[in-house]
Formats: C-alpha cells, structure tokens, sequence
C-alpha cells in the first residue's frame, strides 16, 4: 500500500516535471527547429525541409556576425568589469557605513532600468557627440554600466552586509589598518557575491540594443542588433541562429561564475 | 587610487579606434533583407569600382520606426561636425520630416540617373516637397495576401471585404495601427473607400474639417474590428497566414515575396489589390546635410539607381518594383524575370489601384481617429 | 573624516554615472511633458495621454500585477522544490532546466512564444499530435495571455534563483523542527520559510516588475495592439506623429507607476533604518 502510493507520488512528481520541462524547453525547441528550417508553414506541423541555409547565410564572408559577436563580447566583459569597480565602493558604504536616505540611494540605482528608454538615449546622444566619445564602445560600456549598475549595486551591498563583522572587528584588534582590514578580509569573502553579480550585469549588457544603436552604431555594431532587425523584421531564422549564438557566451559566463553563486550572498540581495 | 588608473588606461584602450576616412556608412530602414541588399550586393559592387572605400552597412529596424531612428541619430548630430550616415534609406513620412528640419542634402542634381525617375514620389512625399533631396530606391505597394487554398475568390473591394469577413469571423486579419505600416495601409485604404473622397486626401490641401466626415467610416471599422483577428505587427500578419490561422490578410508585396521565398508562406500564396484602392510607398535613397563624403555617397546613389542594378538587384533578385521609371529596365531584363512582378497583380490593376498615402496632416489625423473612435 | 562623508564618497562615482546618464537626460524628457513648444507650462499631454490611453494605462498595470504574481508563485514552487525536495533526482533536474529562459533576451523570448503560442503554433500542435486536445478547441495565446506567458516564463528564473538562494541560507533547523513535528512541506515552505525570505522575494519582485513596464518587444511581437501597454503607444507616438511630448508624459506615467514598486520597497528599507 505504501509502496503504491510512493509510486503514484513519484508518478505525480514525474509527470509535473514533464510539464515543467515542456514549458521551458518548447520556446527553446520552437527557436531550435526554426533555426534550421528551410521551409515551413501550414498544414505541416514541423519545418518541411531543414537545412543549414541560414547558417551559411549568418556566417558568409560578408556578413559580421562573428566580428559582432566579438564586440558584443568585448563589450559585455568590459561592462561587467566598470560596474563592478563603481560597485564594490558603493555596495560597501551601502551594506556597511552610515549613510543618510539609504533607500533612496538604492532606489537611484534601479532608476535606469525603470523608465523606458528611447528618449533618454536620445540625449545621452547628444550629449556624446558633443564631448566627442559618441561610436566608441567606451560609450558604448558607461550606456551599458549604467543600466546594468542596479543589479551589481544591490547584490555587491548584499555580499558586503553577508560578511560577519566579527572577522572585521578581530583583524582590526590585531592592528590592521581599516583598508588593510578591507582588503585582506571584507573584499575576499564578499568576491563570491560581487563577481556573480556580474552574471546579470554581462546579461543585460549582451541584450541591449537601444543604447548601443544611438550611442554605437555604425562604428560600433553589436549583435544584438542584427538580431533586433532580424526578429523584428520576422526572419526567424536569422533570428533564431542569431539568439542561439548569443546563448554560448551567456551560459559559459554563467558556468565560470558558477563557482562564485553563494547562497547567503543571493539570499541578502537588497536587503 | 589603483582603480581609478586602470580604469583610465582602459578607457583610453577603448577610446583609440580611429574611422577610417574612406569608410561609407549606409543606414538602412527597412527589413533584414533590404540591409543585406546593400552589404551583400551594393556594398561590394560599390568597392569594386572604388579601390581603398569600405562600405558599411547598418539597419536601423523595419517600418517607420526604423526611419524615426535614424532621424533622431541626426537630429542629435545637428551639432557634430559630421554626421554618422553618409547615405540614408528612409520612408516617406521622415523624408518630409528631415528635410524640413534641414538635416538632408539636395544632391540629385549632382546624380545623372535622377532624370530617369518621373514619379510623383519623387518630388513629393506625403505632401511635404523633396525634389532634389531623394530617389526612390524602389517602390512597395500593399495588398491582401490570401491562401488560394482556402479561398478560391477573395474579395475584390473594400465593400465585398466588410461583408466577407462578418461571414467568416476571425479569417481576416491585419495588425491594427501600432504594430506597422501594412496595418496602417489598411486603415487608410478603409478611409479612402467609405470616407469620401481619397484623391483630395492624397493631394491635399488640407482642411482640418474634413476628418469630421469619416465618423462613419470608422464606426463601421469599429464594428469590423469585431469579427477580424488583430496581428502582432507587419510580420505578425504574414505568420499567421503561414500557419493557416487567418485566410487574407494585408502585407507589403515585398515583404510577401522575401517570405515566400525564405519558405515561410505556402507556395499557394496569392495577392489581391482590392478596389478603390490600397496605398503603397518608395523607399528614398537620400544624403545627410552633414556627411563628410558627400561625393561617395553620390556616386553610390548613382550606381544603386543606375538602370542595370535596379534590373538585376531589385526587380531580378527580390521582386520589388523599380524605383526609376519602369521604361529605363527595357533590354536590361529578361521578360520572365519581369513578368513575374505582375502575376497576381496586373500592370492595370497597379496603375488604377495603387495608391499614395494621404498627406501628413490628413494621414494623422486618420491615425488619431483610428485611435479616438475605433481602439479605446 | 566622518563615516557619512566617507560613505558619500564611496558612493559618489556610481550616483555620478546614473546622474550624467540618466537623470540629466531624464531632465529633458520631463521638461517636454509639462512644456509647450513655446516653453510655457502645461498639462495637455498628460490629458492627451489619458484621453487615448487610459485604457491601455489599465491593462499595463493589470497586465504587470499578474504577472509578477504569477512570478511569484513560479519561482516560490521552484525554489521551494530546490531547497525542500527529497527525492534528488527532481532536484537535480530542476536545478538544470529551470535557469534556461535567463540567457534568453526579451526579445528572442518574444519571437519564440509569438510561434509557440499561437493558434497553429508548436504547443497546440503538440497537444493536437498527442491526442490532448481536439484540432478545433485549439486557441490562440496570442492577446495578454501570451504577454503575461511571456513575461513569466522570462522573469522566474531570475525571480527564482536570488529566492532559492535566499532558501538555502536560512538556518535549516527550524525548517528540521518543522518537519519533524509532522507538518507537510508544504506548509513548512509557506509558514516556516517564505517569512524569513520576504525580503528578497520582494526586491526580486520589484527588479521584475519595473523590468517588465520597460519592455517594448514582448507586446508589440506577441499580441495585437488593441488594448495594448504604455511602451508600445510610447513607439507609437514617436514614430508616427513625432510626438515626444506625448510619449514623456506618458514616460512619465509609466514611471510613477514604478514609483509605486519602489516605494513599497523604500518603505521596508525606511522602517529598517528606523529599527535599531
């Protein structure tokens, strides 16, 4: 009797999983299938011929997707790496210093990500252009730093206050400077956290378009571009291929980073 | 202290990519396709012809949107000392737009093949006067697209339509006026078959009275709406008559031969140009006032609208219709390659249903009617 | 120097940057909504705004509310299955499959479900072959169903992995406890653990809402315009009538609407401060 319910529970847990799993993996499978359908549309429920068109048509010699790539690439890196050094003094006074209207400064923070953004990039533009760094991926990186600064702030301030102070309090009793205390402990332990920010930085940066269109192109062309006209347009499978290469410097970002993901620095976000 | 040094020696590393002085920037507004047009095909013709110049060519997104973006790339550059785009390929709504605001060049003096366009188009573009500014690269024309499958005899007008569709509920679809031109077009053919008098919005002059007229009109389209499915854009239209869900639809011709092609719509495709009529409009091949190799893109333009590109890179290779005068591609084409432009819709049927797009005040006032009385 | 200065400081460069990027030209935006061409003061957009757009104004929020909640409910089963499950293999395949949607951009997502979900798409043809579902009750997904799907399905791994981490860091022996004096998992998730995350939960949740209002591709690619949300009338404004007056004002609105997610944050963060 026990046995059966046991069974009937592993079914139910299997059959929910399946589910689960339909609902994850279809869009991903539809983005798959269109990505080497050479020719579909009804009655045929699946492409009616595949091939390797699109690719070749991706990949030509004169088209960039690679050199796209490369700099969508470069640029997410660099991204990744400016939000973190005006980050990690930031999430620092933020977790632990005395600071007046906390909440608002971390509210200014998630500002960029809130308002949406055509007309903002538009001045950012302007603005650019007049200092003269407009197609550049310097500018390029601070549009991307400043829209992807609210995740690495908020979960930098969090690996920081994730820190146990009594590791701080011990290394200054023994005489240790408080940056020297910072360096040799506080910095260490919070790395995990502040690095695996970095994952959501390197994810919004390898997304966007907007800014890199008004503030990059035509010196700077990435290939969430190409994507953007290719999806908007309704070339799935440019689109498609397109989505499928950017996936592969996500996930291998994700799986490096990996390693730093703690649970106690994850579980303190924002707080 | 540290930080602040390797930031700064980064942001110099970043800073240091010089353009080249013999890189032409093409800004394209239009579909995937229209920007691979100039990369694949323009761009290397153009560099053959003139060793040590690179073409590059940047799409901007399809429909007006994409035209919006790169007015607003210039318009943020008024202040620059050269602009980013040496040549641009806009839709007809900027067009007007840009010149007004001076950010376009007048060049088609300079460009012999100007003489061989004597459309309307060219001179004026919704109303607003272009001439010397623009040469259409070529011209679409909307059209419902049906599955000859379902539907053996598609309705031919706008009036056999509005009774058609309330007999087969949601097998009609377009995409409304916010998800792109083909919907757009739609609207506006709506208007110009039950709104009175399509000729007066076409060339104007304006009178802000007369969008009081259409009250009717649109009450019906309201009505209308109720029975038809709304699409998720131009290309929004195009999937669901691939997958059989709507049975006709309204499409840009160009975007419905660049899917047939691609496999994405069944080979039984069909158009139909209903009567009175449907609008259609160039895309413009036009100079920023500001760019710094004025005499490239010239030459460009003049080898993108000379008679044997247009032939073989518009009509040949994506079905589009010329943007010259059709008279220039004789001897330049074989027949069949010609022909196939007007299967389904005929020389006559373009020359008595194809239509402009209202001027701008009446076009949006249409657009904010649709809005006022039929969307919310 | 005292602590507050210090902090200031440390603080200073990333302020500076969102500043010069964001709240300089945000400046300009707002002074078009509440300004005439000939620079007088008004508020005649923000009436045109609500004249058109009210309705849309609604079904952006309602749209937004939903699917956070949904989020919630998702990403709660998720993480909760992660932290409390026992049986490993579920877990262990959970943990792998549910990060995917993460890598994908919104507007991938939005093409892919613009196929998936529609009428003839890949998920009723899939039932249909399976023999789950007659032909014709096949419907489209393809109105707010589709936006919300879409937006959920994005945004619960995200949502989902900052809660299972949350999860795995409280102290394991209450949750034991729990457990042992019988109570189901169910309810030691709901009563035992989710108040000792609330917080994160919470902030996961504003991040996803004030994310999902800012979207343009998800409803313009996935359903039709009619009703529609406030980004896509945005677009509209600008790209056919050239209007930025309108599309700030309405920018604007859309952004108190933010607002109101970011207080209810700030006033977690307010009553914390004040808490010794």
């Amino acid at each position: 009797m026990i046995r059966l319910a046991s069974t009937a529970k592993a079914a139910l847990a299997a059959a929910l999983l399946t589910a689960f799993a339909f609902v994850l993996i279809g869009p991903l499978a539809n983005l798959a299938l269109w990505s080497v359908a050479e020719r579909w549309y009804t009655p045929y429920k699946l492409p009616v011929t595949y091939g390797t068109r699109y690719w070749e048509q991706v990949f030509r010699p004169t088209g960039d997707a690679m050199a796209s790539l490369g700099t969508s690439v470069w640029i997410a890196v660099l991204t990744v790496i400016v939000a973190l050094a005006l980050s990690i003094p930031a999430g620092y006074a933020l977790a632990r210093l005395k600071l007046p209207v906390r909440a608002l400064f971390m509210v200014m923070f998630l500002l960029p990500q809130a308002f949406p953004s055509v007309a903002i990039y538009i001045n950012v533009a302007r603005v650019f252009y007049q200092i003269g760094i407009n197609g550049t991926v310097f500018a390029v990186v601070l549009v991307h730093a400043a829209h992807g600064l609210v995740y690495s702030v908020w979960i930098a301030a969090a690996a920081f206050a994730a820190v146990d102070k009594d590791l701080e309090l011990a290394a200054r009793n023994i005489g240790a400077s408080p940056m020297r205390t910072f360096v040799t402990v506080t910095l260490p332990l919070a790395a995990p956290g502040i690095i695996a920010s970095g994952i959501f930085v390197f994810l919004e940066s390898l997304d966007e378009f907007t800014g890199t269109f008004f503030v990059g192109v035509p010196q700077v062309t990435t290939l969430p571009l190409l994507l953007y006209n290719a999806a908007m347009g309704g070339n799935y499978q440019v689109a498609s291929i397109t989505a499928l290469i950017l996936l592969v410097p996500s996930v291998l970002f994700m799986l490096f980073i990996e390693r730093f993901l703690r649970a106690d620095v994850l579980a303190k976000v924002g707080a | 202290m540290r930080i602040l040094t390797v930031a700064c020696s980064i942001a110099a590393l970043m800073v240091a990519t010089p353009l080249s002085a013999q890189t032409l920037n093409v800004a394209t507004a239009g579909d995937q396709n229209m920007v691979d047009y100039v990369k694949d095909y323009l761009g290397p013709m153009f560099e053959k012809s003139h060793p040590g110049v690179k073409v590059v060519s940047v799409g901007t997104g399809a429909g007006d949107s994409g035209s919006q973006k790169i007015f607003e790339k210039l318009d943020a550059q008024k202040s620059a000392a050269a602009s980013d785009f040496d040549v641009v390929v806009i839709h007809q709504k900027a067009a007007g737009t840009m010149v007004k605001e001076g950010l376009l060049a007048k060049y088609t003096d300079k460009v012999d093949t100007a003489k061989l366009v004597s459309s309307e188009t060219a001179k004026n573009s919704l109303g607003a006067d272009v001439s010397g500014f623009v040469i259409p690269m070529f011209q679409s024309q909307t059209a419902l697209a049906y599955n000859a499958d379902m539907l053996k005899s598609p309705p031919a007008t706008y009036a056999e339509l509005k009774d058609w569709a309330k007999k087969n509920p949601k097998q009609f679809g377009y995409n409304g006026i916010k998800g792109g031109m083909s919907g757009v077009a739609f609207v506006a053919g709506w208007v110009y078959a039950f709104g009175g008098d399509a000729d007066k919005l076409i060339k104007g002059p304006y009178d802000p009275a007369v969008k009081a007229t259409w009250d009717g009109a649109l009450a019906d389209l309201k009505d209308f709406n109720k029975s038809v499915v709304i699409t998720p854009g131009n290309a929004g239209t195009l999937d669901m008559l691939n997958r059989g869900e709507i049975a006709i639809g309204p499409v840009w011709v160009d975007m419905f031969y660049s899917w047939q092609a691609d496999g994405k719509l069944p080979p039984n495709m069909k158009l139909k140009l209903a009567s009175p009529g449907m609008p259609g409009q160039p895309m413009y091949y036009a100079v920023p006032e500001k760019t710094a190799h004025r005499k490239l893109a010239e030459e460009f333009i003049a080898l993108a609208t000379s008679p044997q590109v247009q032939a073989d890179g518009i009509v040949k290779k994506f079905n589009w219709y010329p943007g010259i005068d059709a008279k220039n591609l004789e001897g330049k084409l074989d027949q069949a390659a010609w022909n196939k432009l007007f299967t389904d819709i005929t020389p006559t049927d373009l020359s008595k249903n194809a239509k402009a797009f209202p001027i701008a005040p009446y076009f949006n006032d249409i657009l904010e009617g649709y809005e006022k009385k039929v969307a919310n | 120097m005292s602590q507050r200065q210090l902090a200031l400081i440390l603080i200073a460069p990333g302020l500076l940057l969102v500043a010069a990027l964001f709240l300089y030209p945000l400046g300009f935006s707002l002074v078009s909504a509440f300004t005439r061409p000939d620079g007088s003061l008004t508020l005649e957009w923000f009436a045109k705004a609500f004249e058109l757009y009210s309705g849309d104004i609604v079904f952006t929020v309602i749209i937004v509310l939903a699917s956070c909640l949904l989020t919630a409910l998702a990403a709660i089963a998720i993480a909760g299955t992660l932290t409390l499950g026992e049986n490993r293999w579920v877990v262990g395949t959970l943990k792998a499959l549910y990060r995917w949607p993460l890598f994908i951009p919104f507007i991938v997502a939005a093409q892919c479900m613009r196929t998936f979900l529609a009428k003839n798409g890949l998920m009723n043809n899939t039932f249909v072959s399976l023999g789950l579902m007659d032909p014709l009750s096949a419907t489209s997904f393809l109105d707010w169903r589709g936006i919300i799907a879409t937006f959920v399905w994005k945004q619960t791994p995200f949502v989902a992995l900052l809660l299972a981490g949350a999860l795995a860091s409280i102290d394991r022996a209450t949750l034991e406890a729990g457990r042992n004096l019988g109570a189901s998992r169910l309810r030691v998730l709901v009563e035992l653990a989710l108040p000792q995350v609330m917080p994160t939960l919470l902030v996961a949740l504003v991040l996803s809402f004030v994310t999902m209002l800012s979207v343009l591709s998800v409803p313009m690619m996935v359903s039709g315009s009619q009703p529609t949300m406030l980004t896509v009338d945005m677009a509209f404004r600008i790209n056919a009538y050239g209007d930025y007056a309108t599309a700030n004002a309405l920018g604007v609105i859309t952004y108190l609407i933010s607002a109101g997610a970011a207080i209810l944050y700030l006033k977690r963060g307010m009553s914390k401060e004040a808490a010794p």
